[in-house]
């Protein structure tokens, strides 16, 4: 007992005093850390990767030290946190001024009365109204053309595929509906572990980024111009069964966008997803280089291709009836706050962020998924000697057709020109993700599912 | 006859052994061996790696790491900004070097240590005396309280996030890094109070009054006999309490992740292990290698104290 | 008589001043958001902090649902299974623990670690060992040894991965049994099974007319802990998959996701709440006879 008690004694006085040690430390941090000026804001982005922070760490640094009375504190929140950090932060009164959102998100916290609509429309002339491309400015309005947030980047999402298979296939390049569909069939070989393609089916929103495309491309809307809801219609049905049939060359089970490992892996043809995997692409480069010739040979992993850059292609649209694409703007938007002065400081960062220097420093964090939304930046020589070589690899012209991508993304939301908000409350509740989800994992059957999204839809215009 | 029973009767304890391990085991296992593959050898399900690559753990440990190269944009970007002072360019160019780690392992680690062994040792501390109190002595409301305590387990955590986080703001304390510490420690501690009252209710109550008594005789007073003689007579159950209290603190998950969001340089392992996961690129051997991390510390604090918990633990979950 | 009142009633005050510290925090920092909730369940709460009182349009809104029932049954299916799973199998661990072999102290250690081990540092090796494509247990499953002719995503598919959940609770959680029954195994008086054994008793007789009544209480409180614990569990639940809509998680994608509905989330809250209470009530009643 006596020597428990000992051991005990020993080891709580230890464990009490590490903690002050950390805690005192932490302490001396603070103090050299706090620069509040007379102006001092949150700015939320959803860039979490630490590389990313760091550079728009660094742009913030560059703003502090031109303007030293504002400070500005970044924090990382990840997309699918980003509603419930929000909601506890409007409870608690401690939002932030600026955060970087999807346009459909920013619509739908604009409808709730959370943005700041006469700073952005200010902020908006201030860049100059006709610098943005019109389409991706359309995403972010209101049905009565105020703007929820501004454009700052965007993403084309494209079919991803080993061209290196389909040409020793024969196979066409997967650009229509019949093409995608005899591509998936052929190298869907679950025997040998290896799958078609990748469409997702978890019910989040990865899933409605792969349909939209195939729903568009076969002609069918939720809502028509006047803002009735169309959903129901024959061809909706179409390209539900048309996904439905898709996902059975899907790998196992549910299935989002972190499947795209496989692919990277070899085991899978085709698969969805945005111009961002061209930086994932060149890690696995830099992955084939630990690679030497001597394990190589007896490398039981012999599915992985070494040189998978150069056997990918990228098919950005989809025809059937009609020709579509998909794509993503990303916003930054200005939060209400109590206090006008941070609305305004934060804007004044915003329009800095604007500035062509400033502007590619920020697209080049991830070189082909950040593509410029405002005009004359495409062509920008700076622009265009990225980093990662990029530009270089994939060509001026593809390049160049992404960038274009920009200015004509179609979504739900936008019916011959108009604005229909309703679509973007449809896509925040993921009622289309939610219905595919019950196809093709719950085995629903397709008019049963698609009567229930109606409802839901219906429950939503209520 | 029966020597072959008992052959029967020994291996079949043996493989009953054998797959209570291997059922403990099989998450660490597959933990410690993706983070020692190489990327291209994620997709083989061996277990043994292709070729060992402990990169990982060298990242994550900053173990022979270059510094970080200055990217060009960042370099463009900063000559054309005519206004910046020499000095300025220097001192971000110095911030964005520092910046580079990925994944300051031990910088979360020392944080995760701190506030689990604030929190644990605080609970304790008012655990004692509100155990002791409830049972051994005797005044109104006394029973209410020793029955009612685990109810609070009824309240789950989702239920508390968002009114806690409003208080927190509503004081002052979630605006500050200090502040910060003091709420998720005080919630931590909600959060093991109730468990750490029972069990040590339930040791205090089996130790004999006589002794006590014969204390008291002696002219103890009752503080001096809980110094004196209750914390010495059930420190195997002190220490269970104790480790019990900081494990709860070491994994909380859900509160820290909204109170330190704020706070880059509070992170626990918790929440920058999900962060780490959530950032876009496939980085599984240093997910794996950072879980790995993660785990060690918490097993060997056990098993220097595992000795003492089974035996000690004695009547800890013993109604009366 | 005079002065050994006040002796009492000093330590009476002493005993009420001892408790108080644990007492206030407990109850502030739990009276209060119940109070919060319960208050808020009454409202139609929008984001940007206007709400409205609908009386109790909340509730009735979530009771109509039929999502809301599945996900009762998910949350019983989830609970009942993993208390009974956990409980049974600490039951057996610590009979084997209390055995003596080589290496005990050692085999004691590796299966504590399920407990110590970070939910969050776990998860993704459980993922990736029933990963369809890249995991281990598929790969035994249908190239190995052939049990099966096709791979499935066991931990991502609805069906399955309830099952997946389960077990993962159950291997997190048998060392806590297991470490809180074995010390009361070590407590049994061993004359009790020298005794038996006179009598002619077998292991089987002894176990349940020894082992299993001297157990009683403490596994009625480890069954109630777990129980309680299991019906609000979110963390293991929502970081190994999300696909097992428990009542907790279904209340956070209720209040933290789509139209983030945070009236219809507390009324949730208050409803899982009053489910648990009452279970509670009745379980300490019969069980534990208090």
């Amino acid at each position: 007992m006596k020597r428990l008690s000992r051991i005990m004694t020993v080891v709580l006085i230890t464990m009490l005093l590490v903690p002050f040690a950390v805690f005192a430390q932490g302490d001396t941090e603070m103090v050299t850390e706090e620069t509040t000026g007379p102006v001092a804001f949150e700015f939320w982005s959803t860039e979490t990767q630490s590389d990313r922070q760091a550079t728009i760490q660094v742009l913030i640094d560059t703003y502090e030290a031109l303007n030293p009375d504002v400070s500005i504190k970044l924090i990382p929140v990840d997309e699918n946190d980003m509603a419930a950090q929000l909601q506890t932060a409007s409870s608690a009164g401690t939002l932030p001024a600026m955060i970087e959102i999807g346009a459909e998100n920013a619509v739908a916290f604009g409808v709730d009365g959370l943005m700041n609509v006469d700073a952005t429309q200010a902020l908006i002339d201030r860049v100059g109204a006709d610098s943005f491309y019109e389409g991706a400015m359309k995403l972010v309005e209101s049905e009565d053309g105020e703007p929820y947030a501004l454009p700052y980047h965007g993403w084309v999402q494209g079919i991803w595929y080993r061209s290196d298979w389909f040409e020793e296939a024969g196979l066409e390049a997967p650009d229509t509906w019949e093409n995608i569909q005899k591509a998936a069939e052929y190298f869907y070989k679950p025997a040998e572990n290896q799958y078609g393609i990748l469409v997702g089916t978890k019910p989040e929103n990865y899933a409605e980024q792969c349909f939209t495309p195939f729903a568009m491309s076969n002609g069918a809307r939720l809502f028509d111009s006047d803002g009735n809801l169309i959903f129901n219609s024959p061809e909706m049905k179409e390209a539900v069964e048309f996904y439905a049939e898709l996902a059975k060359y899907n790998p196992p089970g549910p299935q989002t966008w972190r499947a795209r490992d496989y692919y990277l892996q070899g085991k899978m043809a085709m698969f969805f997803y945005s111009t961002y995997i061209m930086d994932d692409l060149s890690l696995a480069e830099v992955a084939a280089g630990s690679l030497t010739a001597e394990n190589f040979s007896d490398l039981a992993g012999k599915d992985f291709d070494p040189e998978l850059v150069d056997h990918t292609k990228m098919q950005p649209l989809i025809t059937n009836t009609e020709t579509a694409g998909y794509g993503v703007v990303v916003t930054m938007g200005l939060i209400n706050q109590p206090d006008e002065a941070k609305t305004q400081a934060a804007a004044d960062f915003l329009r800095y962020l604007y500035t062509p220097n400033a502007y590619i420093t920020f697209l080049h964090m991830a070189p082909g998924g950040m593509n410029p939304v405002i005009k004359g930046i495409a062509s920008n020589a700076r622009y265009q000697n990225d980093p990662k070589g990029i530009f270089k690899h994939y060509g001026p012209e593809k390049m160049a057709e992404i960038s274009e991508g920009m200015n004509d993304i179609v979504s739900f939301s936008i019916v011959d020109g108009k604005k229909i908000n309703a679509a973007t409350e449809v896509t925040t509740q993921q009622i289309i993700p939610q219905m595919l989800y019950k196809i093709t994992q719950e085995g629903m059957d397709v008019d049963a599912a698609m009567a229930w999204a109606e409802k839901e839809m219906k429950a939503l215009l209520d | 006859m029966v020597i072959h029973k008992n052959i029967f009767k020994s291996i079949g304890f043996f493989l009953l052994v054998m797959f209570i391990v291997l059922f403990s085991l099989f998450p660490f296992l597959q933990m410690l061996s993706t983070s020692l593959k190489h990327s291209w050898d994620w997709g083989n399900p061996s277990l043994i790696p292709a070729q060992v690559n402990t990169s990982a753990y060298k990242e994550l440990l900053n173990i022979g790491q270059d510094e970080k190269d200055l990217p060009e944009s960042v370099r463009i970007l900063l000559e054309e900004t005519p206004d910046l002072t020499e000095a300025q360019k220097e001192s971000i160019i110095a911030k964005f070097k520092d910046s580079g780690d990925i994944f300051p392992f031990m910088k979360y680690f020392r944080n995760s240590l701190a506030f689990a062994t604030t929190a644990a040792f605080i609970s304790l501390i008012i655990a004692i005396f509100g155990a002791y109190s409830i049972s051994r002595m005797k005044y109104r409301g006394q029973k209410l309280i020793q029955r009612g305590v685990l109810f609070v387990y009824m309240v789950g955590g989702i239920l508390l996030l968002i009114p806690l986080y409003k208080i927190s703001v509503a004081i002052g304390l979630a605006g500050t890094e200090q502040g910060t510490v003091v709420s998720l420690l005080i919630i931590y501690m909600v959060q093991t109070l109730p468990v750490s009252l029972y069990m040590l209710g339930n040791t205090f109550r089996s130790i004999p009054f006589s002794i006590e008594e014969a204390a008291f005789v002696e002219g103890y007073t009752r503080i001096q006999t809980i110094w004196k003689i209750i914390i010495p007579l059930s420190l195997g159950a002190l220490a269970t309490v104790f480790v019990y209290s900081f494990m709860i603190a070491w994994n909380e998950y859900l509160f820290a992740s909204v109170f330190l969001k704020s706070f880059k340089d509070l992170f626990t392992l918790p929440i920058a292990l999900k962060a780490l996961f959530v950032s876009k690129n496939a980085i599984w051997d240093r997910i794996m290698a950072a879980s790995m991390l993660t785990a060690i510390p918490v097993v060997i604090l056990f098993m220097l104290v595992q000795k003492y918990l089974a035996g000690n633990m004695s009547s800890g979950g013993v109604k009366e | 008589m005079q002065k050994h009142l006040t002796l009492e009633q000093k330590d009476a005050r002493l005993g009420v001043k001892l408790v108080l510290p644990a007492l206030s925090i407990i109850l502030l920092l739990i009276l209060y958001p119940v109070g919060y909730n319960i208050y808020l369940s009454f409202f139609d709460v929008t984001m940007t902090g206007q709400s409205t009182y609908i009386a109790l349009e909340n509730y009735t809104s979530v009771l109509s649902d039929p999502t809301f029932w599945k996900s009762v049954a998910t949350t019983f299916t989830y609970v009942i299974f993993s208390t009974f799973g956990t409980t049974l199998f600490g039951l057996i661990v610590a009979m084997v623990m209390n055995k003596k072999f080589p290496l005990r102290w050692l085999v004691r250690s590796i299966i504590l670690l399920p407990y110590v081990a970070p939910v969050i540092s776990v998860v993704f090796a459980w993922q990736f060992f029933f990963d369809p494509v890249n995991g281990i247990f598929m790969h035994f499953m249908v190239d190995v040894l052939g049990i099966y002719d096709q791979r499935f995503n066991l931990i991502g598919s609805p069906s399955y991965a309830i099952w997946v959940a389960i077990i993962f609770s159950i291997w997190k959680s048998f060392p806590f049994t297991y470490l809180m029954l074995l010390s009361r195994l070590q407590t049994i008086d061993k004359n009790l099974y020298e005794a038996a054994e006179i009598d002619g008793c077998g292991p089987v007789r002894k176990f349940f007319s020894i082992t299993l009544p001297e157990l009683y209480f403490v596994m009625g409180s480890i069954v109630l802990l777990r129980f309680i614990w299991n019906f609000n569990k979110f963390e293991d639940i929502y970081l190994l998959t999300d696909n097992v809509k428990v009542l907790s998680i279904y209340t956070y994608f209720k209040a933290f996701t789509g139209n983030m509905d945070l009236g219809q989330g507390s009324a949730l809250v208050v409803i899982q709440f009053g489910l648990l209470i009452g279970l509670i009530l009745l379980y300490v009643k019969k069980v534990l006879k208090w």
